[in-house]
C-alpha cells in the first residue's frame, strides 16, 4: 500500500511568539520549529499501517529550506522517502494555494491513502486536507481517531459531541488525524542516522506544473489584516494561610473587599 | 534487553561551547591529516543551544583560533566595541568605579546570546560531518570489564511512565561506543558525577564551588534612553547581596532593543532564608537597573550554575578512554567573569590530544594525559593559574578580601595563601537562623515576574508521565532535620519552584515536587545542606527551550 503523509512545519507552541514589524506575520527568528503535532499522528498511523500491511510511506512538505528538518524527523521515525516542495513563489500562500500545490505534487506520486493532521497548530485553518481531497476528486474522512483498512475501503471512527460516528469510503481516500488516534513514536538515534541516507527529493513549482501566479503571496484570496497577541495575564496571586480555615477566610475577604465579586 | 550499539571514534556528551569546539577541531584535524574521525555529540536539549545560558560577553580568543573567519560565517554577534562600566550599589545609590581592573575590560569582546552562539557552532559542526543528536540524554557511562576504561555512554530510554513501566511508544536507549568519550556536560554533570567516583577524578582536589545565575532577556521600549548610551556592558557589586555574599549583577545590551540582565549569586551564602530569585528581583528594582529597563517586557528567563572553583578544583582531566572539558572541568575564569572562551579552548586542546592518540592507535591514560600538559602550557592554563585563588578570596570576610585580592593581583595569582582553601557550598548554611521573608514588591507579570511566569517564559517542558528525575535518598529528612534546621531551603534556592512544602492535615510539612518546572540548573544538588538531592537527566528533549539567552 502506498501511503502519503502531508506534514507541516510549525512554531513550537512553547516558543517565544512575537508579531513581526509588518503586523500580519510572526517573527521567524528565535522560534523553535517542530512537526505539526497532528501530523505526527498521521506519520505514526502511516507507519503502523505499513508495518501491518507492507508498502511505502512518502512524506510531503511545502516550505523553505528548514522544512527539510521536519521531513528528516518523519524519515527518522521510519518513513521511506521525502518530497520537499521548495519555491520562493510558493511562499506566503493561503490554505487553498497550499492545497493546490500539494494536490499537484500528489499527481506525481502513486497513493492509495493520504494522511494529514486535521489542522496546523499555527494558523488553525483546518482547510488544507479537505481541499487536497477535493482537488484530487477523492473522498476525505476528517478528524479520525481510529483507522481500519478493509478490502479496498477505509473505515474511520470520528468523535462527535456525545458519541462516535463510523464512516467508510473507497480507496484512494484522504484522512485527517485527530488527537487520540495513537501515540507517536520517538525518532530513535539509529533512526536519525538512517534518515540521513534516505531519499529526499526537492521539487519546484515548475516541476509540478503549477502556475506561480495562482499560489504564494500572489495567489492569496484570504489576506491577514492584523495579528494580535492575547492580552497579558495578570500575575496570579496566591492566597496563603496557616490553616485551611484561614485560607478560606482570606479568600472570602479578597473576593468581597478587593475583587467585589461576592 | 538487547540494545543497539553504534560505534564512533569519539563520543562527546554535551553540545555547549566546549563539546562543539572539540567536535569542530577534531574534524579540522582529520581533514589536515587526511584521516576520517567519526564524531558523535549528544545533548539532552531538544534543540541546539536550548540549554545554553551565559551573559554572555565572549572573548573571541579561542574562536579566532578555531574559526578565523567566524565573522564571515555568520557568528551571531549582538554588540561589539564595548564600553564597560562597573558600579558599586547601595540600596538606592550607585557609585561608578573610576577605574576598571584590566581583567574586567571587555574591549575586543562581543555580546552574544549563548543559545544562538551554540546553535551556530552546531550548524558548522554539522556541515563538517559531525553527528549531532540533540534530544538525547546520556544517562550512563559504559566501562570495560575492569571498570577502569570508559568505552562510551548509554542514552536514556524514552517512553517510560511515572512508575517506570514501558509506554506504547517506548524507545530503548542505545549504546554509543567510542575510543574516546568526552565529558562536556557543563556544571555538575550527572554523568561525570558517577563516573568520577569510579575513576577517582576529583580525588585530592579542592571542593567544587558554584554560583547560580538568574538571567532574563528584556525588550526595551523604542524610546528607552539607554539604547543611545555608549555603555553597553555594566557590572555591579554590592546591593542586593551586600559584601558578605559573593556575586554581582550584569546588564549587557544586545541588538534589536534587547538587554541581557542577570544576577549571579555565590552558593556559599550562609543564610538559610536567602532566596536567589528574590535577590534578582531586588537587583532589577535598584534605580540603576530599573531606570534602564523601564517600560520593558521580559522575553525569556532562565537560570544556570557556574563552576567558580577554578584551577585547584579542576578534576583530573583524563582517564582511560575519557577526557573532561569546559565547565565540567571547571575551566571558567571567575576573575574575568568569562567561561565561553576557556571552555572552547579546553575542547580544542582535548581534540588535539585525541587526534594524536587516535593516529597512534592508543587511547589509554598515557596517551590522553597530554591534554593536561597542553592545557597547562597554553594561554588557558596561564589564565586559570592567574585567577586560581580568586573566587576563594571572595568567599572570605569583606575586610580581608581586599588584601587577598590585592596580593593576588601583585603576585600573579599566588596571593597570601596559595592554595587558598575553600569549603563545599552545601556546608555553608547556618542552621536555625530563621527570619521572616522580606517583601519584594508587586509583580506586574510583564517586567517583574514571579517564579512560575519565569518558568513559563523559559519554554520549559517535560514529558509529564515519566519517572521523577530528582532522587531524594532520605525523604523523611525533608520534614524532619531539614525543616527543623533550615526550613526547607530547597523551596527558596530553586529558581523554578520545583520544591514546595505543603501542610498535611495534621499540620506537619510535606514535600511536593514539581519536576516538570526544572530549569536544569542543578542548584538543588549543589546547595542542599543534607546532600539529599541527586539530579539525574530527565527524558531527552525535556527542559528549557531557550533561544535568546
Amino acid at each position: 500500500m502506498n501511503i502519503v503523509v502531508l506534514v507541516k512545519q510549525v512554531p513550537d507552541t512553547e516558543s517565544l511568539v512575537q508579531i513581526a514589524a509588518d503586523g500580519v506575520s510572526i517573527r521567524k527568528e528565535d522560534v523553535k520549529w517542530i512537526m505539526n503535532p497532528y501530523d505526527e499522528l498521521a506519520v505514526e498511523e502511516a507507519l503502523r499501517i505499513r508495518e501491518a500491511r507492507g508498502g511505502t510511506v512518502t512524506v510531503v512538505s511545502l516550505g523553505g529550506a528548514r522544512v527539510q528538518e521536519t521531513i528528516r524527523t518523519a524519515l527518522a521515525m521510519g518513513a521511506d522517502k521525502g518530497v520537499h516542495i521548495q519555491d520562493p513563489a510558493a511562499e506566503g500562500g493561503d490554505a487553498p494555494a497550499t492545497a493546490r500545490i500539494l494536490a499537484a505534487a500528489l499527481k506525481t506520486i502513486p497513493f492509495d491513502l493520504i494522511l494529514c493532521g486535521q489542522r496546523g497548530v499555527d494558523e488553525d485553518n483546518g482547510q488544507v486536507g479537505p481541499a487536497v481531497a477535493e482537488r484530487l476528486g477523492i473522498p476525505h474522512l476528517a478528524l479520525v481517531v481510529k483507522v481500519e483498512l478493509l478490502d479496498g475501503r477505509v473505515r474511520g471512527h470520528r468523535l462527535v459531541e456525545g458519541g462516535t460516528v463510523v464512516v467508510e469510503a473507497p480507496l484512494p481516500a484522504l484522512i485527517t488525524t485527530q488527537r487520540g488516534l495513537n501515540e507517536p513514536r520517538y525518532a530513535s538515534l539509529p533512526g536519525i542516522m538512517k534518515a540521513k541516507k534516505k531519499p529526499l527529493e526537492v521539487k519546484t513549482l515548475a516541476d509540478l506544473g503549477v502556475d506561480p501566479a495562482t499560489v504564494g503571496a500572489a495567489g492569496r484570496k484570504i489576506l491577514v489584516q492584523a495579528l494580535k497577541l492575547p492580552p497579558t495575564r495578570k500575575a496570579v496571586r496566591m492566597i496563603t494561610g496557616e490553616t485551611p480555615e484561614a485560607v478560606a477566610a482570606e479568600l472570602v475577604r479578597v473576593l468581597h473587599d478587593e475583587a467585589r465579586l461576592i | 534487553m538487547e540494545r543497539e550499539r553504534l560505534e564512533f571514534d569519539v563520543v562527546i556528551v554535551g553540545a555547549g561551547p566546549a563539546g562543539l569546539a572539540a567536535s569542530i577541531r577534531l574534524k579540522q584535524l582529520a581533514a589536515e591529516t587526511g584521516r576520517e574521525f567519526e564524531v558523535c555529540v549528544v545533548d539532552k536539549a531538544a534543540a541546539l543551544g536550548a540549554h545554553s545560558l551565559s551573559g554572555a560577553v565572549i572573548d573571541p580568543r579561542a574562536l579566532q583560533e578555531l574559526l578565523p573567519d567566524f565573522r564571515h560565517r555568520g557568528c551571531p554577534i549582538e554588540e561589539e566595541n564595548l564600553q564597560d562600566a562597573v558600579f558599586y550599589l547601595t540600596a538606592d545609590r550607585a557609585w561608578r568605579l573610576p577605574w576598571i581592573p584590566p581583567f574586567l575590560h571587555s574591549g575586543g569582546a562581543f555580546v552574544a546570546s549563548l543559545c544562538r552562539f551554540c546553535a551556530w557552532l552546531g550548524s558548522i559542526a554539522e556541515e563538517m560531518g559531525v553527528n549531532l543528536f540533540p534530544g538525547f540524554a546520556a544517562v550512563e557511562t559504559l566501562g570495560d570489564d575492569s571498570g577502569r576504561r570508559v568505552v562510551g555512554v548509554r542514552t536514556g530510554d524514552k517512553g517510560v511512565d511515572k512508575q517506570g513501566r514501558r509506554k506504547g511508544n517506548f524507545e530503548p536507549g542505545v549504546d554509543l561506543l567510542a575510543k574516546v568519550t568526552v565529558f562536556a556536560e557543563g556544571p555538575r554533570g550527572s554523568l561525570l558525577r558517577e563516573a568520577a567516583k569510579r575513576l577517582g577524578l576529583f580525588e585530592g582536589r579542592m571542593p567544587q564551588a558554584f554560583e547560580t545565575a538568574v538571567k532574563e532577556v528584556i525588550e526595551l521600549p523604542e524610546d528607552s534612553p539607554w539604547l543611545g548610551s555608549p555603555e553597553a556592558v555594566i557590572h555591579t557589586f554590592g546591593f542586593p547581596l551586600g559584601l558578605r555574599t559573593k556575586g554581582g549583577g550584569f546588564l549587557y545590551r544586545m541588538a534589536e532593543r534587547r538587554v541581557s540582565l542577570g544576577l549571579v549569586v555565590g552558593l556559599d551564602y550562609t543564610d538559610p532564608m536567602f532566596e536567589p530569585y528574590e535577590e534578582f528581583l531586588r537587583f532589577k528594582r535598584h534605580p540603576l537597573v530599573a531606570r534602564r529597563i523601564a517600560g520593558g517586557r521580559v522575553l525569556q528567563q532562565g537560570a544556570k550554575t557556574l563552576p567558580v572553583g577554578g584551577w585547584y578544583s579542576m578534576p583530573r582531566l583524563f582517564a582511560d578512554g575519557a577526557l573532561v572539558v569546559g565547565d565540567s572541568a571547571c575551566t571558567l575564569n571567575a576573575r574575568r567573569l568569562k567561561g565561553v572562551h576557556t571552555a572552547m579552548k579546553s575542547g580544542m586542546l582535548a581534540a588535539e590530544t585525541i587526534a594524536e592518540a587516535l593516529a597512534a592507535g592508543a587511547t589509554g591514560p598515557a596517551a590522553l594525559e597530554g591534554y593536561r600538559r597542553r592545557l597547562e602550557e597554553s594561554w588557558l592554563g596561564e589564565e586559570l593559574r592567574e585567577s586560581r585563588n580568586f573566587s576563594q578570596a571572595l568567599s572570605r570576610p569583606p575586610a580581608s578580601r581586599v588584601f587577598h585580592l590585592g596580593a593576588q593581583w601583585l603576585s600573579g595569582g599566588r596571593g597570601l595563601v596559595d592554595p587558598m582553601p575553600i569549603h563545599e557550598d552545601c556546608a555553608a548554611l547556618k542552621p536555625r537562623s530563621f527570619r521572616e521573608p522580606a517583601p519584594v514588591g508587586d509583580l506586574d507579570g510583564t517586567l517583574y515576574l514571579d517564579k512560575l511566569t519565569g518558568v513559563y517564559l523559559s519554554g520549559t517542558r517535560h514529558e509529564e508521565d515519566q519517572p521523577c528525575h530528582l532522587h531524594i535518598p532520605r525523604p523523611d529528612w525533608c520534614t524532619t532535620r531539614c525543616w527543623e534546621e533550615y526550613r526547607s531551603p530547597c523551596t527558596r534556592f530553586c529558581p523554578g519552584q520545583v520544591y514546595e512544602m505543603k501542610r498535611q492535615p495534621d499540620g506537619r510539612p510535606q514535600l511536593k515536587l514539581n519536576p516538570s518546572n526544572c530549569l536544569h540548573c542543578k542548584t538543588c544538588e549543589i546547595k542542599d545542606p543534607l546532600r539529599n538531592v541527586l539530579w539525574n537527566c530527565p527524558e531527552g528533549g525535556g527542559g528549557p527551550n531557550w533561544t535568546i539567552l
